[in-house]
């Protein structure tokens, strides 16, 4: 539970910045920071670990049935309170910095305390061996996942059926969580969002990001099927995804850019006369980097000037509108290696396909 | 995460609900000489800006804006790509890019020339947002929202609770039964299924058998006397319950926990007037969970 190898890496850093004590927040969106030193998914909304420079560990819970969980499960003090925000500032002494301060409601700190949350991510960015192990067992599981939507997905299932079913699979196989959007129709389509009430027809693409998250880590697959056999447009559409996303895995490896891994992905896009499709008006981003935050930084795009290093765990995504046939997706998981990048799936690299005609009614 | 149905009923919530709420927040800002109240959102955080306007973030953050004589504006942190979907579940016309959250504000606070606006339980703003908005050209006024918002005396807030609660309910009376034997992960895996099947956005489940607080499923088979704890998110809405499998215990409860749940927070310990309220029993060595979601 409790990670030994960033315990050591933040004592550096406090040594290094001159800290006496490092806070590390959550709350229930963001538990990622306090996650990084202490792997316990709270039920919340609040948490904090603090660390101080002589190498002492003492946890705030905001929940009773929290602290019940965790208190005789590390060596340090465990504790809960119902007032946090007291029970938070009494934690501050010295040179306090927090990561996940930006996160924190303002009441409770001061302006004596620093932010810790860029360096925290910094260090976050290279994952250990074990948080590697992590990762990979969420893309096994989101390759799982991928194969029960294309299975489940038919002509008349609403969206959000069709995301009941893949949660429903997800949770059973031992997912904590998912991050999960999809989108589905044709050129109409500008993008993902939570699912609708719309029903699937024949001819449409059916996109997804399947996130799950096993441990608190997560790995990310994106894909996308056509319901019915693909269009022209939808082939030659597709075959410009596959190019960039391949470009981006050819590309990524230890000492190039994150932002020349966009570029790549971009050029391509740019050489098919789609240039204006990589930018903020149709997409987001070109893929990011994963770990106990889904959409973690840095961000895989043209202004983000950050060198890759070994064992960051990378999804490249060049999800975008293309006017050939809406929005489309794909991307892998990819973990940097020494000299290169391993995508950590096995569903296969292409565009889905599967029979428009209905198996049986809809609903439950 | 929130990641089921999230849509907008206007048979279940019409437009009129929203425009009452958003009128009593126009009182007390009239009252107060302010011209705009500001409300922050997150992806967790959504119970304020849902109950003011049904907006309620699937990821990223955003700012709700309600000036005093003029539509709701939305600074969002959201892609421009999905503004159409918000447009088409919440009552927000004018949704626009949140960039730092501040520096769309403050555009629209000089143009509409508001020298100071309310700010909806202020303290309680993300730090980072917070210290921005008070770096700004216009003075930030704390509104609490104990005073502009009270859902216990929302007829709508409470019908569309009541409704997830039943909802809740009927689902664990008929998935409990068939509990024991499948592991914790195979029934969250159950239950995912009927919630999300029956619209709701949200659903966390803790599962105990009987030796410790209900927790997160780790892969255990249930025995005969599991507890189910349940958050659920239906339309926004929030409610909380636990229930247990093999006894029906009619001894006094050993201890109980609170939960306020009409709060910013889908649910936070302690007392409110919609709250939930967790009882611990002991049979047969066993720790058994029962709780309701109540006014």
């Amino acid at each position: 539970m409790l990670n030994l190898d960033r315990r050591r890496q933040f004592l550096d850093l406090m040594a290094e910045s001159g800290w006496d004590l490092l806070l590390f927040y959550g709350h229930s969106w963001r538990k990622d920071f306090f996650r990084s030193l202490v792997n316990f998914n709270f039920f919340g909304p609040h948490a904090v670990a603090a660390l101080t420079r002589s190498n002492e560990l003492s946890i705030v819970l905001s929940h009773p049935w929290d602290h019940e969980l965790l208190f005789d499960k590390l060596n340090g003090k465990v504790a809960w309170a119902s007032d946090f925000r007291s029970a938070i500032r009494r934690m501050v002494h010295g040179r306090t910095a927090i990561a996940g301060k930006e996160f924190m409601e303002a009441c409770f700190i001061d302006e004596s305390t620093v932010s810790a949350t860029a360096a925290v991510e910094a260090l976050r960015r290279v994952k250990t061996p074990d948080e590697i192990g992590f990762i990979r067992e969420a893309a096994r599981l989101a390759d799982s996942g991928y194969s029960h939507f294309v299975e489940t997905a038919e002509a008349g299932m609403a969206e959000f059926e069709l995301v009941a079913e893949v949660e429903a699979f997800l949770k059973s196989h031992g997912a904590e969580d998912n991050f999960m959007l999809i989108g589905s129709g044709g050129t109409e389509v500008y993008g993902m969002r939570p699912p609708g009430e719309r029903r699937f027809q024949p001819g449409d693409n059916i996109t997804t990001e399947l996130t799950p998250c096993v441990n608190g880590y997560y790995a990310q697959i994106c894909r996308t099927m056509v319901l019915g056999e693909p269009s022209r447009e939808q082939q030659q559409s597709f075959a410009i995804f596959e190019e960039a996303q391949a470009a981006a895995q050819k590309f990524l490896k230890p000492g190039v850019n994150i932002k020349d891994v966009a570029r790549v992905q971009n050029d391509v896009f740019r050489r098919e006369g789609f240039g204006e499709y990589t930018g903020a008006k149709y997409t987001r981003v070109r893929g990011h980097n994963l770990g106990l935050y889904p959409d973690e930084n840095p961000w895989v795009l043209e202004d983000v000037d950050c060198v890759v290093n070994k064992d960051m765990v990378v999804i490249a995504h060049p999800n975008t509108y293309l006017p050939l046939s809406g929005y489309m997706v794909f991307g892998d998981t990819l973990l940097v290696t020494e000299d290169g990048c391993v995508s950590l799936h096995q569903t296969e690299k292409k565009l889905f396909e599967k029979a428009a005609e209905r198996r049986h009614g809809t609903g439950e | 995460m929130k990641r089921g149905l999230i849509s907008w009923n206007k048979s279940e919530i019409p437009v009129e609900v929203f425009e009452q709420r958003v009128a009593r927040i126009r009182a007390v800002l009239a009252e107060r000489d302010l011209p705009a109240l500001v409300v922050y959102s997150d992806l967790w955080r959504s119970n304020q800006a849902r109950f003011l306007s049904n907006f309620m973030p699937y990821f990223n953050r955003a700012l709700l804006v309600i000036p005093s004589e003029m539509p709701p504006t939305l600074l969002c942190g959201l892609s421009p790509r999905v503004y159409g979907w918000i447009r088409s579940v919440t009552t927000i016309d004018d949704v626009r890019p949140a960039g730092n959250f501040t520096k769309p504000l403050f555009e629209i606070a000089e143009e509409r020339q508001w020298p100071r606006i309310g700010a909806l339980d202020l303290e309680r703003f993300p730090y980072d947002i917070h210290k921005a908005l008070h770096r700004g050209p216009i003075d930030l006024v704390n509104v609490e929202s104990s005073v502009v918002m009270t859902p216990a005396d929302d007829n709508t807030e409470l019908s569309i609770r009541r409704k997830a609660s039943t909802l809740a309910k009927e689902i664990l009376e008929q998935e409990i039964p068939n509990g024991v034997g499948l592991t914790d992960h195979q029934f969250a895996g159950r239950l995912e299924r009927r919630f999300r099947r029956a619209g709701a956005e949200d659903l966390l489940v803790l599962l105990t058998n009987g030796r410790s607080a209900p927790a997160p499923a780790t892969g255990a088979t249930l025995e005969e006397y599991f507890s189910v704890s349940l958050a659920v998110e239906y339309r926004g809405h929030w409610i909380r319950i636990s229930r247990h499998h093999g006894v029906v215990i009619t001894a006094p409860p050993e201890s109980r926990i609170m939960e306020k749940l009409d709060g910013a927070y889908p649910y936070e310990l302690g007392e409110a007037s919609i709250q939930a309220a967790h009882l611990e029993f002991r049979h047969k060595g066993k720790r058994l969970f029962y709780g309701d979601t109540a006014l």
